[in-house]
């Protein structure tokens, strides 16, 4: 077996990278895939929270690669799904404490043994960026339709462009709000996939669930009731090779939604 | 209930304002601003070399027609994978031809000191050569005089010859 290992990546802090991995690792094990998802944010890690995971923990990835344990004694295993599991990163050390020779080789290590290795990249485009694209030959650029998350999105492309262990990279468009964007206060997904002329792999609605299911330290694919949720399975599914067509955010919204629809509906043909 | 009371109000409140004045929504301020800076961050061309090279075109230009020195814009502009500048000029008039004939003469003078310092040492072959090129077109003219820069086509082969 060879796993494809993939990194989640965006250049800007707090659009959701490791929440997308969360649920896109979860939803992928779901799905009866094995999967090991790398935190490599060192000195900040957050991915083991999401997952609910934090109490676990009893070695880093820095114990790893400094020999204090074996690679499978550092691996958690998730709560609910046997499938997943978690390599975390060090809370106490910083970016430095691994190489970008020691993160691939860990990656084919995995390799071996799972079928997805997501990899959890820190933003910046420093070297925490450099390490945690190393080992990976897949990447999933997130960003939001905020100008700042696609400008540095943009960068970020221009970066994977020039390596060449990089074979493809997907965007996926975060926290989408339809209602924003029907009033034209935000640019549709269409505008960011022209502008930053890349294939999509996912829109995921703005959801205040995902506050609560990070509260809870559960991914919201777990919510069999969330829009957010539904969507990030859905991306998992084109990750695994189904052609799954992408969720109409507008028809899909809450009962209130339909409500206001029917009133402007009733308000008049206003363009 | 509130919100759609306020929905409604908002709406009705923008169906006025729309008619009013057609004034551009912030989406598309985002986009075309993203647009510009993307432009930018990918080609390193900073806004003051863009401004540098603005300059110099009217400088150029000049010499041709009488603009609007204020209004001409000089844009990146990305169509699909290819990226163009796209220069728009507003033409107040064009020069006469003699006005053109005389500010090349003056600048010619001008040049012709330029490249006799500079190129005292070179073969008269090339002096022969400006000689016969003053009473062709315009655009060997041009490139004649921007020649001593000792990177364009023009200049290489004296360059090769060194």
């Amino acid at each position: 077996m060879s796993g494809r290992v993939i990194v989640i990546t965006s250049g800007k802090g707090g659009v959701g990278k490791t929440t997308t991995n969360a649920n896109i690792g979860t939803a992928l094990a779901r799905a009866g895939k094995k999967v090991v998802m790398i935190d490599t944010d060192l000195g900040l890690r957050n991915l083991d929270l999401l997952l609910g995971l934090e109490n676990r923990i009893v070695y880093t990835i820095v114990d790893v690669v400094e020999g204090r344990c074996k690679l499978r004694q550092a691996l958690v295993k998730d709560k609910k799904n046997p499938n997943l599991c978690l390599l975390a990163a060090a809370q106490t050390r910083d970016k430095t404490a691994v190489t970008e020779a020691q993160l691939k080789e860990i990656c084919e290590e995995l390799q071996k043994d799972y079928d997805f290795i997501l990899v959890d990249c820190p933003a910046g485009i420093e070297q925490g960026f450099q390490n945690a694209v190393a080992g990976a030959s897949e990447a999933i650029v997130v960003t939001t339709p905020e100008m700042s998350a696609v400008r540095d999105a943009d960068r970020i492309i221009g970066l994977l462009e020039a390596r060449e262990e990089i074979k493809s990279y997907k965007l996926l468009i975060n926290r989408v709000r339809p209602n924003l964007i029907k009033s034209n206060d935000m640019m549709s997904v269409d505008d960011v996939v022209e502008i930053l002329s890349a294939d999509l792999i996912g829109i995921i609605p703005e959801d205040t669930g995902i506050i609560t299911s990070t509260n809870k330290g559960e991914p919201i694919v777990n919510d069999e009731k969330s829009l957010a949720g539904k969507a990030y399975k859905n991306v998992a599914r084109r990750i695994i090779g189904e052609d799954v067509p992408f969720l109409n955010l507008e028809d899909e919204t809450s009962v209130m939604a339909k409500v206001k629809k029917f009133f402007s509906g009733l308000v008049g043909k206003e363009k | 209930m509130k919100d759609i009371f306020a929905e409604f109000y908002n709406k009705v409140i923008g169906f006025f304002r729309r008619t009013e004045e057609a004034e551009e929504s912030s989406k598309d301020v985002a986009r075309n601003r993203l647009r510009v800076v993307l432009l930018q961050d990918r080609t390193n061309l900073t806004p003051e070399l863009m401004e540098k090279m603005r300059k110099e075109l009217i400088e150029l230009l000049s010499k041709y027609v009488e603009m609007d020195k204020e209004a001409l814009e000089l844009n990146l502009e990305q169509e699909g994978d290819q990226m163009a500048l796209m220069l728009s000029i507003p033409v107040l008039r064009a020069k006469e031809e003699s006005e053109i004939e005389s500010s090349e003469k003056e600048e010619k003078s001008s040049s012709d000191d330029a490249e006799d310092n500079s190129e005292s040492d070179e073969k008269t072959d090339d002096a022969k050569e400006d000689d016969s090129d003053a009473d062709s077109d315009d655009e060997d003219e041009f490139e004649n005089d921007a020649c001593d820069c000792g990177k364009c086509s023009k200049c290489n082969p004296k360059d090769k010859q060194k």
